[in-house]
């Protein structure tokens, strides 16, 4: 039977040491920061569980990428899923937090059922779970049925990963975990699934046909514009990191699809390319999703609230996490010299050199697809304005702002170690890249050793000989010169008069904080610009005393939550009225179960007389 | 004679189907009973088996005294005197009855055991198990589930014991004293029910449900 030293149970390859590299350089942080951040929230009964539930978490996140096995890896997923489930409920005295964990559980082995499946098709071909045996056995699959394998792992591994119709769970449950572990959950968590789809679509299955990679690119791009715009419109800060979470998972897909449609037109640099950029992505977003939800936290553990509209000027009050939170969302808006801005460039340059090197549709395709990963970058660092200038500029809107105070140090410390990381993530692009190169190659199955990446020690370019580079040091340099020269400017020349003034007054005078521009009024460009799609409504109550004198007005808008409302609403609800019509058989009767059992038993014996 | 014996136990199954009330159908039963202990009496005769006298002797002490007697004990204490509540009337349940017999008799056909008296042995066995089945789906009041239980029995040891020449000694005491406590339990839990809700109606039990 089997034997866990055997050599198959584990691979550590270099694409399984690079997922074991993202999940503990972001669980470590995250630990160390729950040492602060559970302290005075929960009983100390409590803090040792979630001690054992992270712990739980972490090794079955690490085993999910390191086993070779798909029945092994089947169960870790499976521990890993659970453990999160109780994750995600750990406030179990909040009715949100049990609706969000319902949610997540449905949907999650919904995703673990097509993964199941896809597993027996592929065992029924090689008669054996091992990887590569595996491996070898798709070498023989008709390319149909690899088609519906390929669709099968799309959707199972697509329900973690929050591609678009499945993303459902991932605003409702990454916000109800402690904050720690929602950095693990969105930074970490969701990214075994795109392990799993590098994994066995890519390293196992084989590329079949390049409407694969298509599809995933269609897909990934619908994942991005709708993250982000869902992203926009929200007020809970947690459930805005989390929607921004899909829209990133989005990107990465796109290098990852892009990567797979290179394979099938067989352009294998490209392809590496590509991947490299997905994965550089992926490691990204871990990084700075993870530093700002450990700031979301610290924001919800020094106010007690998690609704932007209810913040304001922490950045007098919490000066730290402020300036980890800016640098987060500089980084995740994609701005240079950091990590964010790197991967982006990386993943748009994938796109530019596929539309030089295809012809026909095609070309026109990748060019739409690049255009819009351009927009949801400019999205995204709308929503990031918006999300910091709201939740840390201006003045306090509420008593829960005003009472903020800086955090325990060792959420500091928490929060430093991943702002380090991203800054050195910008900065030592071009090892990365070459670190990466290997991952990409090995997962593929190409050597990279004889690609040339033109990378010397500060310029990286994704193709030799071509005038397009990319320096993160000398961009720094560039910066540091300009903000200097700038500020000497401004010195030299400037106004000497300092006037200090009350914050966001405008001039006027005696404005409070109920005067101030708000989340809402931010994003409502955007709430028109995309009424097609987000559907926004608004409900206003008027009381009047007579016709002259209102005495209350109320005003609501809300935007229509359209997959919610189209697509899973129907289908909780035909699964409703199934579960009613078969309740219909249950009347509770005894008279009837003891008739149930003697129908049956004449039946059978018609039956038997019959054949 | 066995023949004669058989279509004792068949007539006394029909008339427990068209009983309306409570003693009509003890009374039945007791006949039923009576005649197993007969056939189980002529069986032990006449293949010369001590444990089969012995069997006989315990049907007719348990299911000709001691059981119908309880029954009626009951019977008398929770005052169901009246209508046993049919869901299917007298003349529908005996054609159904009918028609029941009919399929065991298709059925034991099929078993193959040829056509000497065993095939109407087999027949009735089966009849009689599908009408306590009957019996115990189609009346309303729990009294008669007990009864249709203790029915199915009968024919279960008519089955058995002409399939198989009896069943081990062992076994058959074994299933007596199953049959004996069930039917205490059963009866004390008729008379609780009844001091609870008032009634033994099984139909209205549904009303629980939430």
């Amino acid at each position: 039977m089997m034997n866990i030293f055997h050599k198959q149970f584990f691979l550590f390859d270099p694409l399984s040491l690079f997922f074991l590299l993202v999940i503990f350089i972001i669980s470590l942080p995250s630990a160390v920061y729950s040492f602060g951040y559970l302290k005075g929230e929960y009983s100390s009964a409590k803090i040792t569980l979630t001690w054992f539930l992270l712990s739980a978490f972490v090794l079955s996140m690490a085993f999910v990428v390191t086993v070779g096995n798909c029945l092994v890896f089947l169960v870790f997923w499976e521990i890993m899923s659970l453990v999160s489930y109780f994750l995600v409920v750990f406030d179990s005295t909040h009715e949100k937090s049990i609706k969000a964990g319902m949610i997540y559980i449905v949907m999650t082995h919904i995703g673990t059922a097509f993964l199941i499946a896809a597993f027996l098709v592929m065992y029924k071909y090689a008669n054996s779970f091992d990887f590569f045996a595996i491996k070898n056995a798709c070498q023989v699959m008709p390319a149909q049925t690899k088609n519906i394998v390929f669709l099968l792992l799309l959707i199972g591994f697509g329900t973690k990963a929050g591609i678009v119709p499945l993303h459902i769970w991932l605003p409702y449950a990454h916000p109800q975990a402690p904050s720690h572990i929602s950095s693990i959950m969105s930074g970490v968590m969701i990214k075994t699934a795109i392990y799993g789809i590098i994994r066995f679509v890519i390293f196992i299955l084989g590329i079949n046909s390049s409407w694969w990679g298509v599809l995933v690119l269609i897909l990934a791009v619908i994942t991005c514009l709708v993250g982000i715009i869902y992203s926009l419109m929200e007020r809970d800060i947690k459930r805005l990191l989390a929607y921004s979470s899909v829209e990133n998972i989005g990107i990465v897909l796109l290098g990852v699809g892009l990567a797979m449609f290179f394979i099938s037109v067989n352009l294998p640099y490209l392809a590496v390319f590509s991947l490299i950029a997905g994965l550089y992505h992926l490691i990204n977003h871990a990084i700075f999703k993870g530093l700002l939800f450990l700031c979301a936290g610290s924001v919800y553990k020094a106010t007690g609230t998690r609704d932007i509209e209810k913040l304001g000027g922490l950045i007098k009050k919490m000066p730290q996490t402020s300036a980890y939170f800016l640098l987060g969302a500089m980084a995740i808006s994609a701005l240079p010299p950091l990590n964010g801005f790197v991967s982006e460039w990386l993943t748009l340059q994938a796109f530019f050199l596929g539309v030089f090197n295809v012809t026909g549709g095609t070309r026109l395709f990748l060019g739409i697809c690049a255009a819009m990963l351009a927009l949801t970058s400019g999205l995204a660092a709308a929503c990031f304005v918006r999300a910091f200038g709201i939740t840390f500029l201006g003045k306090p809107r509420s008593h829960y702002a005003e009472g903020a105070k800086e955090v325990a140090l060792s959420m500091k410390i928490g929060m430093s170690f991943l702002s380090f990381l991203i800054i050195i993530f910008g900065l030592a692009a071009v090892k990365i890249m070459k670190l990466l190169a290997k991952v990409a190659g090995g997962a593929i199955g190409l050597d990279t050793g004889a690609m040339s990446f033109s990378l010397n020690s500060f310029v990286l370019s994704p193709q030799a000989g071509k005038d397009i580079y990319l320096s993160t040091p000398l961009l720094l340099l560039m910066l540091t010169l300009l903000g200097t020269a700038g500020f000497c400017i401004y010195m030299l020349f400037g106004r000497k008069r300092v006037i200090t003034y009350r914050t966001w007054d405008c001039g006027y005078y005696k404005l409070d904080s109920r005067n101030e521009y708000t989340a809402t009024a931010f994003s409502k460009p955007f709430r028109i610009a995309f009424s097609f799609f987000l559907m926004p409504y608004r409900r206003t109550q008027k009381i009047r005393e007579s016709f002259y004198h209102v005495k209350s007005f109320t005003y609501e808008t809300h935007t229509t939550l359209i997959f919610k409302k189209y697509i899973y609403d129907p289908a909780i609800a035909l699964v409703f009225r199934l579960a009613g019509s078969m309740k219909r058989i249950q009347p509770g009767s005894i008279h009837l179960y003891l008739g149930y059992i003697f129908v049956t038993l004449l039946l059978l014996i018609i039956f038997m007389h019959r054949f | 004679m066995r023949e004669l014996i058989l279509f004792g136990v068949l007539a006394t199954t029909y008339l427990m189907v068209i009983a309306k009330r409570a003693p009509a159908l003890i009374r039945s039963f007791r006949y039923q009973s009576f005649f197993l202990f007969l056939i189980t009496l002529v069986a032990g005769y006449t293949e010369k088996q001590i444990n089969l006298y012995f069997i006989a002797l315990l049907i007719l002490i348990l299911k000709v005294f001691i059981i119908p007697h309880g029954l009626n004990l009951i019977t008398k204490k929770i005052n169901v005197e009246e209508n046993l509540g049919l869901f299917v009337n007298a003349q529908l349940s005996l054609i159904v009855a009918l028609a029941l017999t009919y399929c065991s008799r298709v059925f034991s056909e099929t078993l193959g055991f040829g056509m000497d008296y065993r095939l109407a042995a087999i027949t009735v066995a089966f009849s009689v198990i599908f009408i306590g089945a009957f019996l115990m789906i189609s009346r309303m009041k729990a009294f008669t589930q007990v009864i249709g239980l203790l029915v199915m029995e009968n024919g279960i040891f008519l089955f058995a014991s002409f399939v198989s020449g009896g069943m081990p000694f062992f076994v058959e005491i074994a299933v007596f004293l199953d049959v004996f406590v069930s039917v205490i339990i059963m009866g004390l839990f008729i008379y609780r029910v009844n001091k609870l809700f008032t009634h033994i109606d099984v139909n209205k039990l549904s009303s629980l449900k939430g």
